[in-house]
């Protein structure tokens, strides 16, 4: 008989060889953070978290998936990744019923603020501009329609919509520039 | 050949990822911005609301507690007595012969709609299109009308049961205040009331929007052709007193000069006999407002609804508990809340707040599934909360401002499972930008207007306010104690920090010179040159009271009332609020008003003097629908609204 080719050992408990990840991310704990706002600040951001709290005896608390939109009004963008894990990883079924307090927020809240690469306005419309194939200061409404619906943290087709309506062109073509400055002005 | 990607379209792919990755932030940032914003906007409008109706019930308190401490022989105890005087005695026979309208004729010229009594469901397709295209309806027939509507209703129970057998769909609307335009969007996408298309309308039908007669003509001509399908629940603002205030009774003189008061007076019954719930198949219960811990549905059966006029139990405490009463109040008034148990609700001054807790008892005790109520406006026309046990429905959309919320009805199926229809009538062309679904913008600048308005009214408490903590009188106060002044006076909880931006245009190293401020105030809302005297500014900041104290006091609902009834008001008020103004002051004000009947006063060109130009009223009134040419209606959401693109006709 032919020798067989030897085959891969398959056991069950033997670990996937590593893919190249980053190494993991500690867990967030909020004890490490420095608080470093003014006193001022606080109360600005007080009055922010307010605003989102809907209990009638001003509780002060707010809903785990209201906590993202909370930090990006305050004029932070992270990515929904660096929400859930400021949030300590909750599961889906968590964030609309967990609820947290100031005072719970405010360390999340300061994490994000010291993270670096924050992404500038410029580097915003650099990103515009990878989709710009001729060079012209447009881009294909089509293209960054479908780029935003299956790349990166997806957006869904509505807000995809909500997005783009009025902005483009009888050709379907984006003023990029333009755009930017429309978000901007909001 | 391994994997077709060469190291070059590698890098362009993750190169566009990071790209999307970064578009993907800064959408989702702006849109939270938006949201801020919005609920920015929205938390002032509805907090002067609340404050508004807060101080309707503390008008009320006044009132009773006067009528029972004053003397007899004091004059302003005649007054008040004569405010709350009640033609308890008659009989409904002897009402029958004073709503007589048959002696009132309907002229040749008179274009409008007529009916034939008993109505037909043609007659009520007719009024509908006949509102449409703005016409209006006799008092002759109006009367006719609410008397024929009086009647079935006092037949009718407390709580209306309906069924969905023969696999009818219900149709459930919310609060309509007098928006037209909605209820006609509704019937287009809906249908008409028909026993085939069978409605639930859930209070508040009028005051605030300009056609309030209309809507509740409609509503009761169908109720008189389908008595078996279309059902009316009460709600808080189907209350005469309320009316003064918020202006239905001013809406009934202007339209009928002539016999707007006994249709007034009519229509005062007919809202104490409007039934209180309904219920569906035995499981879903409908009301206006909510429930209590006290609520119990055997009880409310039993109860004479009728003997529950308005919110404040002053002389008819005497023909009705005060528990059976309060529970009444409760389910016109309550507004649900995230944490458990049961409190006051302060906000509205009536009614409580109730938590998820109650919701489970209540509806374990009764055996029911869901609780639809109405009574507050949502931005989407809906909201669910209490795990989905509670869902709100509001049809009024636009309620705050043009932009500033859908409407939204519900179907409801043999499987009383909801399904949520929205819209929103509006002039606007079909494509709005991010921005204008958000109601920024517009909506915003009309409440910053309104807030404006509202610290003129109080600028001598605030500028006391600021000069509190600035002992050494330097005329500056830093931001942090302008927010914590702006509170104190105002009481609106609102995000003072956050309107600063709004607000506040100079600050001097972080401080704010608010004597200069005041003036910057000024030149935005030039009318408000009359706030600058003290009694003048007292006057404004009360209109509203003002305003509605002459319409009790004014009891032949004339729009005038004699130089002394306005004197004995002032003094009254002033009593009310303890601040202390001379008759002489008071004299020498009314001498300024222009008396153009004999001594008397013409309320609305007093309350003229107060209404601050606004501009987008007046735009509103424009864009409302017009009878011709319904393509103002837009598409929202394309899977939850219709499009109307045509002039429809009703069938």
């Amino acid at each position: 008989m032919a020798p067989k080719k030897k085959e891969e050992p398959k056991p069950a408990a033997a670990p996937k060889p590593p893919e190249p990840e980053p190494p993991k991310e500690p867990e967030f704990d909020p004890k490490e953070v420095q608080i470093e706002f003014t006193a001022e600040q606080i109360e600005d951001f007080k009055d922010s978290f307010q605003l989102f709290d809907r209990t009638p005896t001003n509780e002060m608390k707010i809903t785990y998936a209201q906590c993202g939109d909370l930090i990006r009004a305050l004029g932070q963008n992270p990515t929904n990744a660096e929400v859930m894990h400021v949030l300590g990883k909750p599961k889906a079924e968590d964030m609309n019923s967990k609820m947290l307090d100031f005072d719970t927020f405010l360390p999340m809240y300061q994490h994000i603020c010291k993270a670096k690469d924050r992404g500038t306005f410029e580097d915003f419309v650099e990103g515009l501009r990878v989709f710009d194939k001729e060079g012209n200061g447009t881009v294909m409404g089509a293209e960054l329609r479908h780029v935003l619906a299956t790349l990166g943290e997806k957006m869904k087709e509505v807000e995809v919509e909500q997005l783009m309506t009025g902005q483009e062109d009888a050709n379907g073509c984006i003023n990029y520039e333009a755009f930017v400055k429309h978000i901007m002005a909001g | 050949m391994g994997c077709g990607v060469t190291k070059q379209n590698q890098k362009q792919i993750k190169k566009a990822m990071r790209a999307a990755l970064l578009i993907q932030r800064w959408y989702r940032q702006y849109v939270a911005r938006l949201e801020m914003r919005r609920r920015c906007t929205w938390n002032i409008f509805q907090s002067m609301e609340y404050a508004g109706e807060q101080n309707q019930i503390k008008l009320y308190k006044f009132f009773s507690y006067l009528m029972d401490h004053f003397t007899p022989a004091s004059s302003e105890r005649n007054l008040i007595a004569h405010i709350f005087r009640e033609n308890e005695v008659c009989r409904d026979a002897e009402w029958e012969r004073y709503f007589n309208y048959k002696n009132i004729e309907v002229p040749e010229f008179y274009s409008g709609p007529h009916l034939n009594f008993p109505l037909t469901a043609t007659n009520a397709t007719e009024l509908v299109e006949a509102f449409r295209t703005k016409q209006q309806l006799h008092s002759r027939y109006v009367l006719q009308l609410l008397v024929e509507t009086w009647k079935l209703l006092r037949i009718l129970p407390n709580i209306n049961h309906v069924s969905t057998c023969h696999s009818k769909e219900i149709t459930i609307c919310g609060d309509l205040h007098g928006h037209l335009e909605d209820l006609l969007l509704v019937f287009y996408k809906n249908g008409l009331p028909s026993m085939e298309t069978p409605y639930v309308f859930n209070g508040d039908f009028v005051d605030r929007g300009k056609n309030s007669m209309e809507i509740l003509l409609i509503l009761f001509a169908f109720l008189l052709v389908y008595p078996n399908d279309v059902h009316l629940n009460r709600g808080n603002h189907e209350d005469h007193i309320v009316n003064l205030r918020y202006g239905f009774t001013k809406e009934v003189l202007g339209k009928y000069r002539v016999h707007g008061k006994k249709i007034l007076k009519l229509l005062q019954k007919i809202y104490s006999w409007l039934p209180l719930a309904s219920v569906i198949d035995q499981k879903v219960l409908i009301l206006h407002g909510g429930i209590s811990d006290t609520t119990d549905l055997d009880i409310i059966a039993k109860v004479d609804r009728h003997r529950v006029r308005h919110l404040w139990p002053g002389k008819q405490r005497m023909l009705i508990s005060l528990a059976l009463f309060l529970q009444v109040v409760d389910m016109l008034w309550s507004d649900p809340m995230p944490i458990d148990g049961c409190v006051p609700n302060e906000v509205r001054g009536g009614g409580c707040y109730w938590g998820p807790d109650i919701t489970r008892e209540v509806l374990e005790k009764h055996n029911l599934q869901l609780l639809i109520r109405s009574h507050e406006c949502k931005q989407e026309g809906y909201e669910f909360c209490h795990n989905r046990k509670v869902l709100t429905i509001f049809s009024a959309s636009n309620y705050y401002e043009v932009g500033s919320n859908r409407g939204a009805y519900i179907r409801l199926g043999p499987d009383l499972v909801p399904h949520l229809i929205q819209y929103q009538a509006s002039r606007s062309t079909r494509d709005l930008t991010l921005r204008q679904r958000y109601g920024v913008g517009r909506t915003e600048r009309s409440a910053l207007r309104a807030l404006r308005e509202q610290l003129f009214a109080h600028k001598s408490d605030l500028i006391s306010a600021f000069q509190e903590f600035d002992p050494e009188q330097t005329g500056l106060i830093s931001l942090n104690h302008w927010a914590t002044a702006m509170e104190s006076v105002l009481q609106l909880g609102l995000p003072w920090r956050m309107l600063r931006s709004q607000l506040v245009n100079h600050t001097q190293d972080g401080k704010l010179n608010y004597q200069s401020w005041f003036k910057e105030l000024a030149i935005m809302e030039p009318n408000t040159q009359l706030a600058h005297t003290n009694l003048l500014e007292t006057l404004y900041k009360h209109h509203s009271n003002l305003e509605t104290i002459f319409r009790i006091i004014d009891t032949d609902n004339s729009g005038l009332i004699s130089f002394e009834e306005f004197r004995q008001t002032w003094r009254l008020l002033s009593s009310h609020l303890q601040i202390d103004i001379s008759d002489e002051a008071i004299s020498d004000l009314a001498q300024s008003i222009d008396f153009n009947k004999d001594g008397s006063i013409d309320i609305n060109e007093f309350m003229e003097a107060f209404r601050l130009v606004d501009r987008t009223q007046q735009e509103r009134s424009n864009s409302t629908l017009s009878g011709v040419h319904p393509h103002l209606l837009q598409s929202e959401h394309p899977t939850k609204t219709l499009l109307v693109s045509a002039s429809p006709h009703f069938v």
